[in-house]
Parts: structure tokens; sequence; C-alpha cells
């Protein structure tokens, strides 16, 4: 990950404004300590540049927060990607031995004398050598510390969100140049991903960033990059992401191979960009997830076998409206949402719309920008 | 090529077996590897907190026939799991419909059933106060650590396709690339050959000449490997190169040293080390077989070395590779000679020899070969070139 200059956002303010929602957090909960593992949570409290992998791992203490002492530690065996507040002596090595990574940790001080301790997942073996090794500490969940301070975000996190949004819509002119019949799914991720890498962000947060869908029978909304060539008059879905300081920003659109749309394409293409207004104008402070099921009901829309809307900020975060959960998600101003219209009609095929959406004062607004299917 | 549903019929009963004489009566796995294994379901690359929000999980029932899989990636079904075992997502790390997740174990499993986990979100641990989970890592990395033939032919194809996408990527090494630039390069080939998932961010790493001009570091070893940036390269840079993707989800991992020029040649210094390397490599792979043991394999190598350790401190001489990119055998780590004594090479365990040369001031090698214990030797899995530094072996 490049470009992190200072040039647009502050990154020293960036990570002291989420330090300081961390340990006021935990002053409230009266949380002595945190032991976290969550990638985004690792990075929304050290704000270490570490490196990326795709999929996710079982628990694993990567860094920890000491109330009484205000510090953070890091498990890197290096300073590189270590951001100036974090000491060397904050530094604990990498270790294959959860024996020596346990000592290692018990040596953090005040992580021992810690009475209560949020962590963001726990495994059997973990669990029993903490208890053994580091801390007889009281072992409780750190979401309502992390959750909440990564909830609202902060202008700074906004800007990372903004220029993650940029990334994302060259991703998606990539692919839009490039589609034609006869491309492939394939060609087109690796397209898409060669545009975001070359732009400063080489891991990009999904690789599910487009898929045909078929003029002939049932719809389905794909995941997975197809070898076939793409037909010609298909309608193909471009759903690009990408990460910027670890921020994730994202947005679909969807087109037609090789032809102007059709009356069949358009019209579909108009419900579903109906359903996505709809939706995005119930991102409202005070709303909850309830408000987005309603919407996306009144505009004659069946369940919908994707989410609604989620969470955005470092990676997809909650809340998750949609597939039956997050009726009760409260919407506040300063959240940042992914929210997603799909809609589908046999004979023709499917389209989508995303959009990463800003809750600011009393209204939605869009961080991201391409045109619709015209 | 591998036979993908035979490989999965016989993984399953390895878990089957591994549950068996574990004394464990189920699984119930949230890690995307884990995940990965025990079903052969296949969902896209994404980041670790995407990759938890919308995980896919697995239930595993000792005596069953075939794994219950929960996910919301419809297409990456496998053809041949039974309808009954195929559900929608299931969402373990939210409260929101938790009551979903133990309906599902209360329907697999009897009150006071060992079940086996590998990561529990709080979510899960609050709806399920009274279930005594075990670690599930005891059930599936023994499971996990003796590939089939099929699997080894996953990380051979999966090899294969990272170092032809590794030809682009190094036509484009002079002066004025940017390490994203290779990236960049990279992702696309690899995609376009066949890559099921990209799994590490690319490394290309420029070595400084000395420790002490490289990053600062807890050990006084060497950093690596270090995150990539929009950094430029410059001529003679040496570039250590490490990668990683999956195919059927299976790792590949290409380690390689190069060095920064459109027609960069190594100097006798540069030559020296690769043949140390090539010398460390070959004395490990000279003794092993079945029965050696991970002890012998590393006082094989620090001899050929000299006597000096030819591995980073916080690494190893090998690792094993499968539907994780590291997992056993770990040969070298700080696990200990104990650990290693008794870790005794067996057909069908697969390793990743790295050893790292390293001459302070003029910087130094690393490589990466991987081979598949036979029952009389080894066979190589990764391909023969080193450019610039020639074939070997």
């Amino acid at each position: 990950m490049g470009l992190e200059d200072d040039a647009r956002a502050d990154f020293a303010r960036l990570r002291k404004d989420r330090r300081d929602k961390v340990f006021a957090g935990l002053e409230r909960h009266g949380i002595d300590a945190l032991m976290l593992g969550g990638v985004g949570n690792v990075r929304y409290v050290s704000g270490a540049r570490q490196l990326g992998r795709s999929g996710v791992l079982p628990f694993a203490p990567v860094a920890v927060a000491v109330r009484q002492t205000a510090r953070v530690h890091l498990l890197s065996t290096w300073d590189e990607g270590v951001p100036p507040e974090i000491g060397y002596e904050d530094l604990y090595r990498m270790s294959w031995n959860p024996a020596n990574l346990a000592a290692d940790l018990a040596k953090v001080p005040g992580l021992r004398e810690a009475r209560i301790v949020g962590t963001d997942g726990l495994t059997p073996r973990f669990k029993g050598l903490i208890s053994a090794l580091v801390t007889d500490a009281e072992l409780v969940d750190a979401a309502p510390v992390m959750a909440a301070a990564r909830r609202i975000k902060t202008p700074d996190e906004v800007t990372c969100l903004e220029v993650a949004s940029a990334i994302a819509e060259a991703g998606l002119s990539a692919m839009e140049e490039a589609l034609a019949p006869g491309i492939t799914e394939r060609e087109l991720l690796g397209l898409h991903d060669e545009r975001v890498a070359s732009l400063g962000a080489p891991h990009p947060p999904s690789e599910s960033v487009c898929f045909a869908t078929p003029s002939q029978g049932r719809v389905a909304f794909r995941h997975l990059a197809s070898d076939r060539p793409i037909g010609d008059g298909e309608l193909v879905v471009l759903a690009p992401g990408a990460l910027y300081a670890g921020y994730e920003s994202g947005l679909a659109r969807t087109r037609v191979a090789g032809r102007r749309p059709g009356k069949a394409a358009a019209d579909l293409a108009s419900r579903c960009a109906r359903s996505m207004d709809a939706l995005v104008a119930a991102c409202r402070p005070g709303n909850t997830g309830a408000d987005l099921y309603r919407v996306w009901e009144n505009e004659g829309n069946r369940d919908c076998p994707v989410p609604l809307a989620h969470g955005l900020g470092l990676g997809a975060e909650p809340p998750l409206i949609g597939l039956g959960r997050g009726r009760n998600a409260a919407l506040d101003d300063g959240m940042v949402l992914s929210v997603q219209s799909w809609m589908t009609e046999e004979g023709v095929g499917g389209c989508l719309e995303r959009a990463t959406v800003e809750l600011a004062g009393n209204a939605a607004s869009t961080l991201t920008r391409y045109a619709r299917m015209s | 090529m591998p036979d993908i549903t035979r490989m999965r019929r016989e993984r399953f009963a390895r878990l089957q077996e591994q549950l068996d004489a574990q004394g464990v009566d189920g699984l119930v796995l949230l890690g995307s590897s884990s995940v990965a294994y025990a079903t052969g379901a296949g969902e896209p690359g994404q980041d670790g907190d995407r990759a938890a929000l919308f995980r896919t999980v697995a239930v595993v029932v000792k005596g069953d026939s075939a794994p219950h899989l929960y996910t919301m990636y419809d297409d990456g079904v496998p053809d041949d799991l039974p309808d009954d075992h195929v559900h929608g997502p299931l969402f373990p790390d939210l409260d929101d419909g938790i009551e979903l997740f133990a309906a599902a174990i209360a329907d697999h499993f009897p009150p006071g059933a060992r079940i086996g986990i590998d990561h529990q979100t709080h979510a899960v641990l609050r709806a399920l106060p009274d279930v005594e989970w075990t670690d599930a890592a005891d059930v599936v990395s023994p499971a996990k650590l003796l590939k089939t033939p099929d699997e080894v032919a996953c990380i051979r194809n999966a090899q294969l396709l990272n170092e032809l996408a590794m030809v682009d990527a190094r036509e484009l090494l002079r002066p004025g690339t940017r390490q994203i630039d290779l990236s960049a390069v990279f992702l696309r080939r690899v995609f376009e050959l066949g890559a099921s998932a990209n799994a590490i961010d690319p490394i290309w790493q420029v070595m400084a000449p000395t420790l002490e001009l490289g990053p600062w570091t807890l050990h006084g070893d060497i950093a690596y490997p270090t995150v990539t940036t929009d950094r430029f390269l410059r001529d003679g840079d040496i570039i250590w190169v490490d990668a990683g993707i999956t195919w059927q989800g299976y790792a590949s991992d290409y380690g390689r040293t190069w060095i920064t020029g459109r027609a960069a040649v190594p100097n006798a210094k540069q030559q020296k080390q690769f043949h140390r390397w090539r010398g460390v490599v070959d004395a490990a792979l000279d003794i092993l077989k079945p029965g050696v043991s991970a002890r012998e394999l590393g006082k094989a190598a620090i001899e050929a070395n000299d006597g000096v350790r030819p591995w980073i401190d916080h690494f190893y001489l090998a690792h094993g590779i499968g539907v994780d990119s590291a997992e056993m055998p770990l040969i070298g780590t700080d696990l200990g000679d104990h650990f290693d004594e008794r870790l005794i090479m067996q057909p069908g365990m697969v390793a990743v020899f790295e050893p790292v040369i390293w001459d302070e001031g003029a910087s130094g090698y690393r490589s990466e070969d991987i081979v598949a214990v036979t029952d009389t030797g080894w066979v190589k899995l990764s391909g023969s070139t080193y450019e610039p530094f020639g074939v070997s072996s």
C-alpha cells in the first residue's frame, strides 16, 4: 500500500483520534486491556501497515492495548510499517510456539494485573494459554469498545474512504473499457486488480468484482470468476473495490456487453436504480435497518438474496442489514454503509447497483460516483 | 490433473479418522482454510474483516457421510455435496440471528457432545454457554499433515500458475518500476492463467546490504517480509520476491531473489551466495526420506553453511504447505529442537525449503524449493529456474 504521505489525510491525527476513542471506550466500560486479532481492529488501534492476506484466520493476539499505561503493543518483529507512537519496547515477536507468544505477552506492562480483558475472539487453546501464562483476567467481548469506536467515522477516515472510492471507480473504468463479447470474468478480474494495484492499493478487499448474468433462465448472484466467454448482449455486473490505508470502498454498475441496452434491460436497470435511490434515501440518521427493508418492499421487491447494506470502514463492518438481519440496527450520523440494489428478471438478466454512502447530517452522501446504465 | 471429488472424499475420511482417534464428536469450523479443507467450498478471495463478516461455516459430525456447509456463496458449493448438507449463511460474528447458529449446532449434536472449534466469536460463546469446546486444531492439523496424491497435484498446479505469472512480472523489473507495478502485472497474469484467488499481498522487498541499513528488528536478524509500497526500484537493487496464490483451495509459495536491471547479471559474490543456498537445500534433500527427523534436516542444512544457521530467526528452514500457506511440518522454528527431533518425515508431507544466505555488506540470497516426501525420497513440485542466477538441479 503506497500513497500514505499525509497529502490528503493527516495520518498522525487519524491514528490519535482512533486511539483516543479506544481508550475512552476502555474507561467507559471498565475494561483494563484489549487483545485483538481481527485485521480491522489491529489496524484501528495500532495504525500499523501489516501484510495483507486473503481469508480469515482463527483468533491470535496481534495487538494489545493497556488502559493503565495508555500504550499499544504490536506483534511485529520489525519497525517498518509501525507508526512512531509505538516504540521498539512495545513490539513483540512473531512466534510459531504459542507458549513463546504467551511469555512475550506476559511481559507487556499492566497486562498481567488486568482484571477484565476484551478480545475479538478466542480459541480454546489461546483461552487456556492466556489464563495459564498471561493473565487470570476475565475475558470479555471487545466489541462494545471496538465496534462502537469504529462505527462513527472521523473526517480523516472519510477522506481515506473517498480516496478508496476514487481507486474503486478506476477499477470500474478498467473493466468497463475492456467489456466486450468474448472476454471472460477472469480476464476482467485481472484487469481490475491490475488497475487497482497500479494506483497503490495492491490488495483489493474482494475478488468478487464481476459476473455476467444469463439472458435465459434463472438468474443468480455469483461470486466466483468463471472462464466462460461473456455473450453478446448479456448484462454484466461490474463491482470493484479498493482499500486505501486499510479503508474499504466499493461500488457496482451493470453494463450490457457489446451493444446498447434494449428496452427490457433498460427497464430492469431503471427499476434497480429506483430501488437503489429509495435505499440510499432511507440511510438517514434516526432510521433503522427496518426502514431499508420497508423501502425495499415498498418498491415491490421480495426478499433479497444479498445484503441491502452493511457497514464499511477498515473493511466490512456491522451492521448487516438484509438476509433477515439488522432490522433493529440504528443508523447514526457519521456511519458509512455499502448499500446495494440487486434485481433480476428471467429472460433479461440481472442488474446490480452498489454505492458507498456516508450518513452526514440529515442525509446520505454518496462517496462513490459513476454513470448509471443509459 | 487431480480428481477433485476423490480428493474431497479422502480428506473427509481423514477428518473422520481423526475425530475417532481424538475422541471428538464433531467440528465447527469458522476459519477460511479449515472450511475449505473440510468442505471444498469455494469463496472469493477477500480481505480479513470481509471474509469474517461473511464467513462460511462447516460442521462435521462424527459418522456422517459428508460435511454440512453454511454459505452465502452458492456458486462455490461443491457439486457432490448432498442438498440436505447445504445451508444458508449463519453470520456467527453477529448477535443478531445467533439463535439460528445455536439451533444448527443443536440439530447436529446432542447435549454434552465434545465439539472441536477453530475460532470462537463472543456471539457464539454467549449463545452456547454450556458447550464444552475443544480446539479443532487437534483434529484438523493431523488430518492435513499428510497430503493425498490429488492434494499434491493441486499444490503443483497452484505453483505452476504462480511461476508462469512471475515470468511477466520479472520482465518489468528495471530502474523506475515501482513495487506495486510488479504486483499489478503479477495479479493480472495469475488470474488470466487460472488462479482461484490471490493469497497474500505480493512481496518485492528491496534488501539492504547490511542488517543495520534495513529495518530495526527485535532479534537483530533480517526483517522479512515487509509490505509492498509504491517504492521505486533502482538499478542493482536486490529483490527478495515472495508471493502465493490458491488453486482449488491449495496454496503456492513462490520465493526467488531478483536483481533490478534490464540485463542484470549477478556478480561473483552473489553467484557464490546462490551456490551456497543451493548447497544448503541439497544437503537437506540428500537425506530427505521417510523416517528422517526435522532435527536431522536442520543439522544437515547448518553443516552445509559452515555451522551457521541458514534461516531467519523468526522463520524456519522449511514449512509445510496445503490449504494454509504455512502449516506443519515446520522445521527449525522456535518450537525447539526437542519438537524437531520428534517430527519425523512421512510420505505425503510437503515441505517448502527456504534457507537464507546472508553476507553482511553484500545482502543475501533467498529462494524457495517445494518438495513432496515420497515412499523412498522426494519429488520436486516447484520449478527449477532461478533467473538471473541460472538453472540448477
